[in-house]
């Protein structure tokens, strides 16, 4: 028979009986580990040796258990303590067993569950404590010996909960003979000359013809390859552009930091609206702004407190400049969308005309599995001389049959600055649950008419996160977005497109 | 958003149809109430929009299913009997000027209809009231108070006046003992509550009655007024820092009250600078076009059909040639211009019904220059096997400022500018917003050190910094960072990539010697574009890498976006 040379190295020195881990073959052979795991696969497709995957587990004190080991687990000490007085205070028994803060509540969260010592009305009652009884105990020493098969797993379970251990797996393969691969070895194997590589110099020299080519193993898996890739969220953003920009919308772009003039004023929120408080807004320690444009504001100034048109009302709310002139980062990117259609961003637009973004907005909101303080706001509106709710509908219908979305529902809702408004919801694509997917309406004339526009405007929004994570079944927000990502998890995220 | 709790039996009870509960459920999804769930009790709870607040208690929900499905179509204002009680304003708190109320006779309170109103309240003053700071309610049990009748001739007269904090007593709701307004706030918990809201060392807002002090708004009424099942008249109380917002709430109650069989009657609000009339009941009147109904809608309607929609949303229509007259009811705090009449005749027509169109207009869309810039940015990076990475823009400086060995003194260097600063943070780990890239990265390298390496990661992202030059005074910017993280990761990394960018976009890059905390003495180099500085690079300083727990070096730039525009970038 001919085969490698690593491979004859390691059918000649794997055991006939019990396996062996290549850790050691490599020892006594001096061939390297890796080159030995990839003879054995080889082998082992030949059917002359077997493979086997083993882990060990090896168990390991943190400074915590070390720390414990020594002095003694803190219900141990806690209880020690209370029965050498008598009913003593939790914070008596404390100070006797020279416990505090963290170490206290873990003294006491245990003593409750091994029943060691037992509190009522606020005194601490201890039976004889017995420290060397404790499973644990005996666990802590029996690592800290190097001897952790001794230990039993479900108490290994519980030191590992308590951060007292860790534990370390290696997997290692492990190797013997077959009987085939007795036989092939007393009927004698050859090493070929195989050549691995094939190099410029065999092609240069043309020694290629009169060389044999060492088989590989093609169905091995190859080694992992570090590679470059589009964070999975800005792709879905990306996504989200080309549908929209396929749909006529041209991009908007505008600050971050804003005065609330355009963030909420423009708006027709009222300046006493509950989501300009700080606990939605990230106001900003800066002075007030000055490009607020004078004329403008005295129009929404006064359409905020006697409304537009023969008909109109305002709110019954004071207007006060120093609020509109506050900066804050701004809470949606429809600020964006007033400064566009006020003519302030890029000159005054005639209808028809179509704009968007996917950009960043602030909430001070919370920081959890389905909630950032910053995400992005995907914002489309849509000008013309005449538009109807069935257009708005229509519209946006389009936009989510691109993802999966359809038979989407229209609720009717209520925004400050919007009517008739709409809620959209869609059918979940995993969950088929109805859930709410978009936010929607025509401008008020309050906010149309002091910006000077002429016509109707539609406008829509939704969080990039919410499509993003409906349409890959991510779960925590945070995996998605920010700085707490794991690249683990970025690395396998599926491609969106 | 407020949820009510709505028994679907007593709705149906209230409105007259045996409709049933997936029916009802779908026609006030219509009306734009959204179902929630059931609760425990086997209520249904309906989340709803805050601009019809008269649909906070199940007789307004019943009040406009009654209009919807043609049963009591149209307007209804309730008859409100001569007032026989003045409600005196004198010597009112400053912050807390104006009153308002009304009489409710002929009640039968039972257990549910008093939970409903409760409700009602609860919900008035988490929404309109703005947490009873801008209005608050009270009610009573009107047969327990014995008014004064020697002020006003012809009137029993309540007095609305601020009283002494410390020495007024009176025995609180659900308390045992008399207390003064000073004792509710330290002690109680609604006092402590609302106490904010009033003056504990001046005056507080108090309505008394011949026997004193029985009502302490808008913190709690006294237990001599205290409803019951047996209360069969009540008074109604409304304490506000605007006259309009605690006049509609007044009239809200009022309908719901009526709903349950009461009958109403006005009180008379004596200021020193008018008397007036409450609760309001007026009407007010929008004219709509009917063009605009046909255009906001998108079908043709004929004029019998508008009215018939209007009754539908309880209003009343005429139309004179092509514009309606619309009379609205009093209850209703939304309606501000004719578009919310428009909002209206199209809930009763059903948006559902409504067949969805694409308007017929052409657009051109398109990226904007500047997000084209930053996408070829990204790609070029991704072609050179960097991981592309989206961290928050929110930070601190510990994270921007000391993580990167950089301190005040370190005015000119790239990142020790001043941050933008929010003023009531989330925490505080987000209390500023960053003015460069490098520390988010440097976290994420941080966060992920049993990763497999080699990371190398960059963004291109958006920074914020404090600059008295700039517009407003915030200077806004996108950069892009790389940082390389391997086990021989060196300075020529970061170079290559950052050379083979510059080659991409034509751009000639300089990088003289520079000295930058962040990155060790004699490996950085500033990013220099026809003179002026752009960025840096080099490799990341030992102390930077061991503090954040990393265990391979670093080799990093950062550089502004702009560097890479070209004048002819359409």
């Amino acid at each position: 028979m001919r085969l490698a040379p690593i491979e004859v190295t390691l059918l000649e020195a794997a055991p006939a009986g019990e396996p062996e881990p290549i850790a050691a073959i490599a020892a006594r052979t001096d061939a390297p580990a890796v080159t030995l795991r990839g003879a054995a696969h080889r082998l082992a497709d030949e059917g002359l040796c077997t493979v086997t995957t083993e882990t060990t587990t090896t168990l390991a004190l943190t400074d915590e258990g070390r720390r414990y080991l020594d002095e003694g687990l803190p219900e141990h000490r806690l209880a020690t303590a209370a029965a050498a007085l008598s009913a003593p205070s939790v914070p008596e028994a404390a100070a006797a067993a020279e416990l505090a803060d963290a170490e206290l509540q873990i003294a006491l969260a245990n003593a409750a569950r091994k029943q060691l010592a037992s509190i009522d009305g606020g005194v601490v009652t201890a039976d004889d404590p017995d420290p060397d009884a404790d499973p644990e105990v005996a666990a802590l020493a029996a690592v800290a010996d190097g001897d952790a098969d001794a230990v039993d797993a479900a108490v290994r379970d519980r030191l590992l909960e308590r951060s007292l251990v860790t534990a370390d797996e290696a997997t290692e393969l492990h190797v013997a003979l077959t009987d085939a691969g007795v036989t092939a070895l007393m009927e004698g194997v050859e090493a070929t000359d195989a050549v691995g590589q094939l190099t410029p110099e065999l092609l240069q020299s043309g020694r290629w013809a009169d060389v044999a080519f060492a088989p590989y193993n093609v169905t091995a898996d190859p080694p992992a390859r570090p590679t470059g890739r589009q964070h999975v969220l800005r792709a879905t953003a990306e996504r989200v552009k080309d549908v929209l920009i396929g749909m006529g919308f041209a991009e908007m772009t505008g600050p971050h930091a804003d005065a609330d003039f355009w963030i909420n004023d423009c708006l027709f929120m009222p300046q006493d609206h509950p989501a300009r408080t700080h606990w939605d807004r990230f106001a900003l320690d800066l002075p007030p702004a000055e490009t607020v444009p004078a004329a403008l504001l005295e129009r929404v100034a006064a359409a905020h407190t006697g409304g537009v048109g023969t008909d109109g009302e305002g709110y019954h709310t004071p207007f006060d400049p120093d609020v509109t002139r506050a900066m804050a980062l701004r809470g949606h990117t429809t600020s964006l969308s007033m400064r566009y259609l006020s003519g302030a961003a890029v000159g005054p637009i005639e209808p028809p005309a179509r704009y968007f973004s996917v950009e960043k907005v602030y909430r001070n909101d919370t920081l959890d599995a389905t909630h950032l303080l910053e995400f992005f706001q995907i914002e489309g509106w849509v000008l013309a001389d005449a538009l109807s709710v069935r257009d708005l509908m229509g519209t946006f219908e389009r936009f989510y049959a691109a993802f999966g979305i359809t038979d989407v529902r229209f609720k009717p809702h209520y925004n400050p600055y919007t009517e008739p408004s709409f809620e959209l919801f869609g059918r979940h694509p995993v969950t088929d649950e109805l859930i709410e997917i978009g936010n929607s309406g025509l401008f008020r004339p309050e906010v149309l008419e002091p910006l000077g526009v002429e016509g109707d405007v539609m406008a829509w929004g939704l969080a990039l996160e919410r499509l993003a994570m409906l349409t890959s079944g991510t779960e925590d927000i945070r995996d998605l977005h920010g700085t707490l990502a794991d690249l683990a998890v970025l690395r396998s995220a599926e491609v969106p497109y | 958003m407020p949820v009510i709790d709505v028994d679907l039996d007593e709705l149906r009870g209230l409105v007259g149809t045996d409709a049933d509960d997936a029916t009802l459920i779908a026609d006030l999804f219509e009306l734009g109430l959204e179902h929630e769930g059931r609760t425990d009790a086997g209520t249904e709870q309906f989340e709803f929009g805050p601009d019809r607040l008269d649909r906070l208690s199940v007789e307004g929900v019943a009040r406009s299913l009654r209009q919807h499905y043609d049963i009591a179509p149209g307007l209804s204002v309730p008859h409100a009997a001569s007032p026989e009680y003045a409600l005196v304003a004198e010597d009112v708190p400053a912050d807390r000027p104006h009153i308002s109320g009304l009489i409710v006779r002929g009640l039968a309170l039972t257990d549910a209809v008093l939970t409903s109103v409760i409700q009602l309240q609860e919900k008035l003053h988490a929404t309109m009231g703005r947490r009873r700071a801008k209005g608050a309610i009270g009610i009573h049990d009107l047969t327990m108070l014995k008014p004064i009748t020697d002020r006003i001739p012809d009137r029993k007269a309540l007095i609305y006046r601020g009283v002494d904090p410390a020495e007024t007593t009176f025995v609180p709701l659900g308390a045992d003992r008399a207390m003064t307004p000073a004792e509710v706030c330290a002690e109680l918990p609604t006092g402590r509550r609302y106490g904010d809201l009033v003056d504990v060392d001046a005056a507080v807002p108090g309505i008394v009655d011949d026997l004193g002090l029985f009502s302490f708004p808008p913190v709690i009424n006294g237990s001599r007024t205290e409803l019951a099942t047996d209360t069969h008249a009540v008074l109604v109380e409304l304490t506000g820092t605007d006259q309009w917002t605690i006049d509609r709430m007044a009239t809200i109650l009022g309908y719901a009250l009526v709903a349950r069989g009461g009958d109403l009657e006005a009180v008379e609000v004596v200021t020193p600078e008018a008397t007036l009339r409450r609760p309001t009941l007026d009407v007010e009147t929008k004219r709509v076009a009917h063009a605009d109904i046909e255009r906001t809608l998108g079908v043709e309607l004929s004029p019998e059909t508008v009215r018939a929609l209007c009754g539908r949303a309880g209003l009343d229509a005429t139309v004179d040639d092509g514009t309606y007259a619309v009379s609205v009811p009093p209850y209703r705090v939304d309606v501000l211009h004719p578009v919310d009449v428009i909002d209206d005749i199209g809930r009763a027509y059903g948006f559902t019904a409504l067949e969805p169109r694409v308007p017929d207009v052409a657009t051109i869309g398109g990226r904007h220059p500047r997000s084209r810039l930053r996408r070829a940015l990204r790609e070029r990076l991704v072609g050179m096997g960097v991981e592309d990475m989206l961290t928050f823009h929110l930070s601190s400086p510990a994270v921007t400022q000391t993580q990167m060995r950089l301190d005040a003194a370190d005015a000119e260097v790239l990142g020790a500018q001043q941050p933008v600063r929010i003023t009531s943070p989330y925490s505080e780990e987000y209390p500023i917003v960053r003015q460069w890239l490098l520390p988010s990265l440097v976290q994420v390298l941080a966060n992920n050190t049993h990763r497999r390496y080699p990371q190398v990661l960059g963004e291109v992202g958006h920074v914020l910094w404090a600059d008295d030059g700039a517009p407003d005074g915030v200077a806004e910017a996108d950069h892009i960072a790389v940082v390389v993280a391997a086990p021989t990761a060196s300075f020529e990394d970061a170079k290559a990539v950052c050379a083979s960018l510059t080659a991409g976009f034509d751009v000639a890059l300089a990088t003289p010697a520079v000295t930058h905390p962040s990155f060790i003495e004699g490996r950085a180099a500033a990013l220099e574009v026809e003179g002026t500085t752009v960025g840096v690079l080099g490799e990341l300083h030992p102390q930077i890498i061991t503090d954040a727990g990393i265990e391979v070096p670093v080799a990093a730039f950062e550089c502004a976006v702009s560097a890479f525009e070209t004048d002819d970038s359409g």
